[in-house]
């Protein structure tokens, strides 16, 4: 309780805005932090990874980022959403097979209840469970300002560990992803020490359309294995259009070594995350082949 | 007549839930945590941020003029200070020199934690640094510098045990294997996280509400390290949210908070973090082990020459002397004629170790179990009958000194391998290993010799009772064996119940204050069911001696004709009910000539103290167990999973069948932790994952099935029979899981853990196998 009360004494004003007019407005004046489910932003404070600005918002209230509604040829994920509620959702289990398939993996059911898709995607982790399907489903973040709104593809909305393009006065609103096309399946991966409660050492999302007897719409994202999560482009490269043979396969798992770039460190070593990224993305290839 | 007992039901061996178990599962169980004194001072540690260094100077001056701060203490405000813990080589504030990063350099007691911990950040500490040994290797170097005075070479502590000749058992044999296991850190991961109260009375008497597991020991080793008389100081234990070995010692933040207390003339109360409880509450000892072993061309052992070198890291606790039980497994567990043991514990700037669940055993089990696999496949014989060849049995006296008066080692063996389908399913795995596809199984086998009477590490290992019986038949029971939730009190009151033909509901059980409890030497060594049992049963049959007395001189009866049953005197042969046992009480109470039902009883084992030479029968009786393992690894990512354990547990005699389930499934989960998740990385000195995200524990979809079978041996010395078990569960599981490994890749393995990268390092013939580096 102590290191809690020391973490918060330096938030001089905290706000509970009801519109989303209202947070523009508090995050254009500068000074804050946005807290969600707080699952990332209380232990990184307390751990003294991240300093609390003197004001914090809570976000938690505005109706506009809420909710999982088709919208425009896509489907609009609303940054509030909890993982829970992914979970729960027919249309993500449905049509977005991948992203649900991870929401399985994520942390455990108390920390799925209160975490939120906004704030995976915020905290930017290179091992964020919902960011490696996002990825490869071809998603876009909605950031919202006083001055007007923009969308940024997810590739380039990661731009290191913790780090986004997302603007100190910009509010991540919600997560739109395009409809994959019909007979998209995929394959979501994640590897760690246990099946549950852990951070992924490797994580991998891998999608694709079968098309007789060749794959294409071939997608291929990686967690955990460079600075931000990232699509493996040259392995996709090398199955887009071709069938799923061992050879493709091979050469697949192959090709994404020269995509990513691990490092060491408590989890695993860069040696070892890359041998886990050969072995498994030719496991989830082969397996996605015969979707 | 009819010769049969009363009809009561036996409670022995019955599912009877633990006595404090709803209080724990509704949350209103008040642990130290919870425990508000009025008027108590925060108190936070200061740490070190460097590994070793000189400390050149530390300024409070800041901390102290912070407004809620009492006191902020250095080494220089309490210069009466003395060295504790069982190497008596640690200060509890360090005066000129920092060894580790745990190191306690200044203490504040404040007004709320955080003020404290404000305080802390406001003190500045100018360290000179000095050279970091961080292994072995380099604290045995003939440069290192000397951690401690007066221990050249680094040297804590040394064991050297020798039975028979091993030159000679080396000349008999056919096969001789050599090969060096690496065992890492773990740490216990108690719920409850450390903590302490401590508060003077104006006479100087001092109080403390404490987690420790030895409580009547601790007050004298308070005592002299804080210089006043053990007979001023009362500890209470309130209930302890798990220790497994970890309060077997005192740490500085014990004493800290006592200076603090008598500093401030208020109550103290100081409490770890999670992460403090990481970094700074002990380890298990870290092994690194060279066995050589030897057997005849018939499956007979021969000799074992064991060497052994602990990181003892910067202090000396139990982990240096986990060879007393390291060099019984040797010895023991299977007839070797001839053994060689040495062990060296050398100090580091490491974390340092304590006692842990299974004390050593673990570590050596996992080397003396890889042995017997390699030696029967050299020798051609499937693994069960090889070890039975050479599995002790009752009656025998090992030349260490162990007497096996009960013994079911051989019953162990083969009902496990029975029940798990082991001979076959070994046979079938390792045909498999070839098999194309990644996924492989294996079954793996390992047994494991444990006290189960007691051990006698002191002069004594007795446990005394008070136990009355008051006007309505509620019997208090006192007691000076320590519940650490492992289910202590609901076995006496079982015990007790069963002697005076109660029910479960008239025994009240008080085990937490030295003022009031009788002694005992503390709860470790799987102790607690037989001696503090026969303990109780002592104190129950004398109070029932006194009951039936009386009785005989009310009805006229003879003793002999009398019983107590169903919460009534009763005519033994016929059950008949003569009075309600309440009543006849409030009778001797309500008298001229009142006689009130109290009596003590004071048991002491009859084991020996070992000799110099580490021989004597250690303890009144022996546990044995054995596990099979069978796992599933695969060999694209390095993941074992383990599918199923088989147990079968000489356990002398079930006592409360609920209690020893959940004891036994609780080892078995801090096994496969130990084996395959855990791993307290130590890198030069520094922890580098003191939380859980990073130190990985089991979580419930990992737990295995279970099928665990009870031998009953009816030990003659136990409770109705009973042994102890507290420490078996957990001993096996690594040691089992390497040979399922081994069974299911042809890979062994000879360092843990099991984690993923390890296994697929070795599987992949990435790793080098341990080395070693523990001098000539």
């Amino acid at each position: 309780m102590a290191e809690v009360a020391a973490v918060l004494d330096g938030i001089a004003r905290y706000v509970v805005p009801r519109t989303l007019d209202e947070a523009l407005g508090v995050l254009a004046a500068g000074g804050v932090s946005i807290l969600a489910g707080g699952t990332d932003l209380m232990p990184q404070a307390r751990a003294g990874r991240v300093r609390l600005q003197p004001v914090l918002i809570n976000i938690r209230r505005l109706p506009e980022l809420t909710g999982i509604e088709r919208a425009g040829g896509g489907i609009r994920i609303g940054a509030l959403v909890t993982i829970t509620a992914l979970r729960d959702s027919a249309l993500v289990r449905e049509r977005l097979h991948l992203l649900w398939q991870a929401c399985d993996h994520f942390a455990s059911d108390q920390i799925r209840n209160v975490a939120t898709v906004g704030g995976n995607l915020c905290n930017a982790s290179p091992a964020g469970d919902t960011l490696i399907p996002l990825l490869a489903l071809g998603a876009s973040a909605v950031l919202a300002a006083t001055g007007g709104t923009r969308r940024v593809p997810l590739g380039e909305f990661f731009t290191g560990p913790g780090r986004s393009c997302r603007r100190p006065e910009e509010l991540l609103v919600a997560v739109e992803v395009p409809e994959p096309p019909a007979g998209f399946a995929g394959v979501f991966c994640k590897h760690g020490t246990r099946p549950a409660l852990d951070i992924s050492t490797i994580s991998l999302a891998v999608g694709a359309r079968r098309d007789g007897t060749v794959l294409r719409d071939v997608r291929i994202a990686c967690g955990a294995v460079a600075p931000t999560p990232i699509r493996a482009l040259q392995a996709e490269a090398v199955v887009e259009g071709r069938a799923a043979d061992a050879a493709t396969i091979a050469a697949a798992a192959q090709a994404a070594l020269a995509d990513i770039h691990p490092i060491s460190d408590v989890r695993a070593s860069d040696w070892y995350r890359r041998e886990m990224v050969r072995n498994l993305l030719q496991r989830a290839l082969s397996h996605v082949g015969q979707l | 007549m009819a010769e049969a007992m009363p009809a009561a039901p036996s409670l022995i061996g019955r599912r009877i839930r633990k006595l404090d178990a709803p209080e724990k599962a509704s949350g209103r169980t008040r642990y130290i945590h919870d425990l508000e004194v009025p008027g108590a001072l925060h108190a936070k540690i200061l740490r070190s941020t460097e590994i070793h260094a000189r400390i050149v100077a530390i300024d409070t001056s800041a901390a102290r003029a912070l407004p809620g701060v009492h006191a902020v203490i250095t080494a220089a405000d309490v210069p009466w200070q003395r060295p504790i813990g069982v190497g008596k080589d640690h200060l509890p504030l360090k005066t000129d020199r920092v060894r580790s990063l745990r190191d306690e350099i200044a203490a504040v007691a404040a007004d709320t934690e955080e003020i404290a911990e404000a305080a802390l950040r406001l003190i500045r500490v100018t360290y000179a640094k000095l050279p970091v040994l961080a292994d072995v290797t380099a604290a045995m170097a003939a440069d290192a510098p000397q951690l401690h005075e007066g221990r050249p070479g680094n040297v804590a502590m040394t064991f050297d045990y020798a039975q028979g000749d091993v030159a000679q058992g080396e000349r008999e044999s056919d096969v001789v294997i050599e090969d060096v296991f690496r065992l890492h850190y773990v740490t216990h991961c108690c719920m409850g996280v450390s903590g302490v109260i401590a508060e003077f009375d104006p006479a100087g008497n001092l109080l403390l509400h404490s987690n420790t597991q030895v409580p009547f020991l601790h007050k004298r080793e308070f005592a002299e390290a804080l210089g006043i008389d053990p007979a001023r100081i009362r500890i209470i234990q309130p209930p302890i949210g798990g220790a497994f070995g970890s309060k077997l010692d005192i740490y500085p933040f014990e004493p800290i908070a006592i200076f603090l207390a008598k500093i401030t003339g208020r109550p103290v109360k100081l409490l770890f973090t999670r992460e403090e409880e990481f970094l700074a509450s002990p380890t298990r000892q870290p092994v690194l082990l060279k066995l050589r072993s030897g057997c005849r061309r018939d499956g007979t052992l021969t000799f074992r020459t064991v060497e052994t070198v602990h990181d003892n890291g910067a202090y000396t606790s139990w982990g240096a002397t986990t060879p007393f039980v390291m060099m019984q497994t040797i010895s023991s567990l299977y007839r070797v004629p001839h053994c060689l043991y040495h062990t060296a514990a050398i100090y580091t700037n490491n974390p340092y170790a304590g006692s842990f669940r299974g004390y050593g055993n673990l570590q050596a089990t996992f080397a003396v179990e890889a042995h017997m696999e390699k030696l029967a496949e050299a020798v051609g014989m499937d693994g069960l009958a090889f070890r039975l060849k050479n599995a002790q049995t009752a009656g025998e006296v090992t030349p260490q000194g162990m007497q096996f008066k009960s013994c079911g080692f051989q019953q162990c063996l083969e009902t496990a391998a029975a029940r798990s389908d082991y001979l076959r399913k070994h046979a079938a795995y390792a045909a498999q290993q070839r098999a194309p596809g990644p996924v492989k199984r294996g079954i793996g086998m390992a047994s494991m010799l444990h006290v189960g009477g007691g051990a006698k590490i002191y002069p004594s290992d007795g446990c005394g009772t008070i136990l009355k019986i008051d006007d309505f038949a509620h019997v208090t029971l006192m007691t000076g064996a320590s519940e650490i939730g492992q289910g202590s009190e609901t076995v006496l009151a079982q015990l007790v119940c069963e002697e005076l033909g109660l029910p479960l509901e008239a025994v009240t059980v008080v085990n937490n204050d030295t003022d009031i409890t009788p002694w005992d030497v503390g709860v470790h060594a799987s102790r607690t069911t037989f001696i503090a049992g026969n303990s109780a049963i002592g104190a129950a049959r004398k109070a029932r001696a006194k009951i039936l007395a009386a009785a005989a001189q009310k009805t006229g009866l003879t003793e002999e004709a009398l019983g107590l049953a169903g919460g009534c005197v009763v005519r033994r042969a016929s059950g008949e009910r003569l009075f309600e046992l309440g009543k006849f009480l409030r009778g001797l109470h309500f008298s001229d000539r009142a006689e009130l039902v109290m009596t003590t009883f004071y048991y002491e084992p009859p084991s020996r103290h070992q000799d110099r030479e580490f021989k004597g029968d250690v303890s009144a009786a022996y546990a044995w167990a054995t596990q099979v393992c069978e796992v599933e690894v695969d060999s694209d990512t390095g993941i074992v999973r383990l599918l199923k354990v088989t147990g079968a547990h000489d356990v002398g005699r079930v006592l409360n069948r609920l209690g020893i389930e959940g004891q036994i499934e609780g080892g078995v989960v801090m096994g496969q932790g130990y084996a395959l998740t855990e791993d307290l990385m130590v890198d030069h000195g520094v922890i580098r994952n003191p939380n859980f995200r990073d130190y990985k524990l089991v979580t419930a979809p990992e737990i295995p099935e279970m099928d665990i079978t009870f031998i009953e041996t009816l030990d003659g010395e136990g409770p109705q029979g009973a042994k102890g078990v507290g420490e078996a569960p957990a001993i096996c599981i690594a040691a089992a899981i390497a040979n399922a490994i081994w069974n299911a890749t042809g890979t062994r393995i000879y360092a843990l853990p099991f984690t993923p990268e390890h296994v697929y390092r070795a599987l992949h013939g990435a790793a080098a196998p341990p080395a070693w580096t523990g001098g000539a």
